[in-house]
């Protein structure tokens, strides 16, 4: 098992040494530059040249590369051409606030979509069953931001439950951030009231976001639960009398719940890079709007440094989810 | 069914979280926690008001819709409306615009000054008694060390410092800036290499803040590798909030000023902008209660907040021009080359249609560039031809040309996507609207369209488009920030974006720049202004108005032209 964990986190170094040669041509590639962003209407050809000149971005391509991975190789990994900010801090801010969201978008997406999926697979070929696979294709097909507007207008705006944005009510809590887990930091600030605010600002978001790993865990929860049913094994636990609920949790939902598990891993890492229109809709200032707006700004060292931490944590989800599963599955622990 | 009661629990989870807590409401003023400002008069009723009346009160937590938050943190490395938006609330230059206003200067950290446009030396005398929000002494040596700071500003700073290099014309040694003395404690003299009229509207922005020279030393100002200044939170202004926290991408946190040296400190006990990209964002938030009060409002959504209870708009009129550049050599045996022709595209465009259907009604025609909220425009605009809408006079001028339906005049006319700018709400809109307006003329109009600021910007000012829309928004207000901006000549040669090379424009250019008395620079404009509109290098089209959009219980805002606003006297009623 140790070995498997160390080849793999020796793999990771050709990968994203490979991934910053990728990430840098491709920013490259893209038309314009930073100088444009900076300056809008005011980019005449002397004023873009001066900017241009101060961001380095006159130099030779291999020349600002191998700039980029002389800093990387030292721990620096730039900073922000439009805001000067360290990269890396503007990045531990955000993620907080990116991982947040997404743990409760993916607590919400197991905790309905798995009993669904169960729930379906069992009752295969009834109303219910179609009734669940319908709802499941409308969930994974339904576009975010429409989602995310809808669940606004209707529980902010129009029967205002819930709060329309944010991820705190700045008006009434005062939160000193210090994890930027806003949960987290008004429990910190010794703010109950204030944690309370902070999980209802995370529920409309987490809805929107976790609607589409829900739909994709119900129908793989469904499809793998409906395989294990005809399993021989469930068949004879049936035949030695265990009650319903033993063989659901032990013999059904232990062998089903392996595919699901890659899936949930999978699901989480897209989340964590992925919810940059949620975060848009929902003024969440995390990762996936950081980015995004570092690529309309053409923001080289944002996009070149953040999406290089956001693959390397994608990675790591994926080893985690890895050594889960080998965890889950004695087969592959003992192989 | 155990799987049931998970999906069950968790239901229930989501909807007691729902019914917890009150949403909307906020600490009313005078029930905050926050003792009352000391040294604040709350009778004294604000400067200017700009909304309902009543006598304002102190108290209360404003939180506040802006499209984005700083670019920087440090004033002098900002050159966007959303930085200016919080950093003016922090940090002051030494002269501002009175409130409301775009051509009247109001002594801010100077007591006064003397010096005329014509004038190389210009003599400040400080207000007495102010300090840093660090707790150091504001004086002389204070404005000596800033103005020094940005003229030896390192190369990696110089391209975020727009303003001081447009306004300075550049940075180091033979800049516009012959010396700045310390004349005594609070008298500051600055000496020019040649009169500039625009120099002391440029000082007025808020890039020329002074910022405590203790906070630039502590901060390492001066070093692009190491500063802070334009990413901590620090204490180093002298305006009527001080910064609490910063959190980027999230809110930034104002607090009152106690020690404020106005006339009266800040009424709200905090200030919270927050950035909301998204226009129809902002508006939810506002409907939502999670802010009360935001700018930018989109044009379409004006109606659904003039006709709400509680809410209000507050108009800023305009100090923008949305403008067709029009360029007759960006294609061969351009027909844009005969004057005829580009006379013909001005009288085509419905400009008041333009404004109904995309300003919301917020707007005015741009007879000439400069808007009528300058204190130039009568004296520019004069003698410069107005097209007005006539689609029979366009269709004849073609004609005159010897265009006609079977031999049309073909123009490419593109457009920008990925943006909205307050004077170019709606550009693949306009485009349509504006497109059908010039084949009902009788052009034939092959459309395009590019990304703004990567792919747009770059081909307009190459000069690549027969038609493009394009706008300006005034820095400050002197006839060079508008036409000797888009006209001005380099090395000879006209502006490439509209390939206007007028007889006697360079001439009659240099000749406004240099004239520094008013009423002879304003009829020096007015030659320039002549030349390009007669001669239909651009056709100006429409001023938009922007506007503020508050809930009923903010008080006090007065919205300026050119955005620059402050919350000094900005209150929340209790009602």
């Amino acid at each position: 098992m140790t070995k498997f964990i160390i080849r793999r986190l020796l793999l990771l170094i050709p990968i994203l040494l490979g991934l910053t040669l990728l990430i840098f041509v491709f920013t490259r590639l893209l038309p314009g530059d930073p100088a444009t962003t900076i300056l809008g209407e005011r980019a005449t050809a002397e004023n873009m040249a001066l900017v241009r000149e101060s961001l380095g971005l006159d130099r030779p391509l291999h020349e600002q590369y191998f700039q980029y991975m002389g800093g990387l190789l030292q721990g620096d990994l730039g900073r922000s051409f439009i805001t000067n900010r360290d990269v890396v801090d503007d990045f531990l801010q955000r993620f907080p606030a990116t991982i947040e969201l997404s743990l409760a978008a993916i607590i919400f997406a197991i905790a309905a979509g798995i009993p669904l999926g169960v729930y379906t697979a069992k009752r295969r070929g009834t109303w219910v069953d179609a009734g669940g696979t319908i709802l499941s294709l409308i969930g994974i097909s339904i576009p975010i931001f429409f989602l995310g507007l809808m669940l606004k207008w209707i529980f902010a705006i129009q029967f205002p439950i819930l709060p329309d944005s944010g991820r705190i009510d700045l008006v009434n809590y005062f939160i000193p951030r210090v994890t930027n887990f806003m949960t987290v930091d008004a429990l910190i600030a010794g703010e109950p009231g204030g944690f309370i605010d902070a999980l209802r600002h995370l529920v409309l978001p987490a809805l929107a976001l976790g609607t589409i790993p829900l739909a994709v865990i119900m129908r793989i929860t469904r499809a793998s639960v409906i395989d294990v049913l005809n399993e021989d094994y469930v068949r004879t636990a049936h035949a030695k009398g265990l009650r319903d609920r033993t063989v659901d949790g032990r013999h059904i939902l232990r062998n089903a719940l392996l595919p699901v598990v890659t899936v949930i891993g999978l699901q989480t890492g897209l989340l964590l890079g992925g919810a940059i229109l949620t975060e848009t809709i929902f003024t969440w200032g995390g990762v996936g709007r950081w980015i995004y707006d570092a690529v309309t700004a053409r923001d080289y060292q944002i996009i070149q440094s953040g999406v290089l931490m956001l693959a390397l944590i994608f990675v790591l989800v994926n080893l985690i989810v890895d050594i889960s599963y080998a965890f889950l599955n004695p087969r592959i622990r003992h192989s | 069914m155990s799987n049931w009661r998970w999906f069950s629990v968790f239901a229930v989870l989501i909807l007691v979280l729902a019914a917890c807590g009150d949403p909307g409401t906020s600490a009313a003023p005078g029930e905050s926690d926050d003792p009352p400002a000391s040294g604040s008069d709350a009778s004294e009723p604000p400067a200017t008001d700009g909304g309902a009346g009543g006598e304002p009160q102190t108290g209360g937590t404003l939180v506040f819709g802006g499209a984005a938050l700083a670019a920087s943190l440090d004033p002098a490395l900002t050159s966007d409306g959303e930085s200016f938006r919080i950093l003016q609330q922090i940090y002051e230059p030494l002269v501002d615009l009175v409130p409301g206003t775009v051509d009247e200067l109001e002594g801010v950290l100077a007591e006064s000054w003397t010096g005329e446009p014509e004038d190389t030396e210009y003599v400040f005398t400080l207000k007495e008694g102010v300090t840093f929000h660090d707790g150091t002494p504001f004086n002389a040596e204070a404005v000596k060390t800033n103005f020094d700071r940005w003229q030896t500003f390192a190369e990696e700073f110089q391209g975020n410092a727009y303003y001081y290099g447009a306004v300075m014309d550049g940075f180091g040694p033979d800049n516009l800036i012959a010396s700045v003395e310390a004349t005594d404690e609070m008298t500051v003299t600055i000496t020019l290499r040649e009169a500039s009229p625009t120099f002391l509207f440029g000082i007025a922005l808020t890039p020329f803040s002074i910022v405590s020279p203790a906070v630039l030393e502590a901060t390492s100002a001066d070093d692009p590798a190491t500063s802070t200044l334009g990413t901590d939170t620090v204490q180093g202004g002298t305006g009527p909030f001080v910064m609490e926290e910063y959190i980027p991408d999230d809110s930034a946190t104002l607090v009152r000023n106690d020690d404020y040296h106005g006339e009266h400190t800040a009424y709200l006990d905090r200030l919270i902008i927050r950035p909301i990209a998204d226009p129809a964002a902002r508006l939810q938030a506002l409907q939502g209660g999670s802010v009360q009060g935001f700018d930018l409002i989109a044009p379409g959504d004006r109606e659904a907040v003039d006709g709400a209870d509680g809410l209000k708009l507050v108009n800023r009129e305009s100090y923008n021009t949305l403008y067709l550049g029009v360029n007759p050599t960006a294609t061969d045996d351009s027909s844009l080359a005969d004057l005829a022709v580009r006379q013909a595209v001005a009288h085509a465009i419905d400009r008041e249609a333009l404004i109904e259907a995309f300003y919301g009604g917020g707007g005015s025609p741009a007879d000439i560039f400069l808007p009528p909220t300058s204190g130039w425009f009568d004296s520019v605009g004069e003698g410069a031809e107005v097209y007005e809408y006539d689609p029979e006079a366009a269709t004849d001028l073609l004609e005159e040309a010897g265009f006609d339906a079977d031999n049309p005049a073909t123009v490419n006319f593109w457009y920008p996507t990925e943006v909205t700018r307050p004077y170019m709400p709606d550009p693949q809109g306009l485009h349509q609207a504006v497109t059908t307006m010039l084949e009902d003329a009788g052009f034939e109009v092959e459309p395009g369209s590019a990304i703004w600021g990567t792919e747009y910007i770059p081909a307009a000012q190459n000069g690549e488009y027969d038609l493009h829309f394009l706008g300006w928004t005034g820095d400050f207000d002197d006839p060079s920030n508008w036409y000797g901006v888009h006209f001005g000549y380099a090395q000879g040669e006209p502006a490439a974006q509209f390939g206007c090379d007028v007889d006697g424009l360079e001439a009659a250019i240099d000749e406004a720049e240099s004239t520094l008395e008013e009423e002879a620079r304003g009829a020096a404009w007015s030659e320039v202004a002549q030349l390009v509109h007669n001669e239909v290098c651009f056709v100006t089209l429409v001023h938009g108005d922007t506007a503020i959009a508050l809930t009923d219980q903010v008080q006090g805002y007065v919205a300026n032209p050119t955005g620059s606003e402050s919350f000094l006297d900005v209150w929340l009623s209790g009602e």
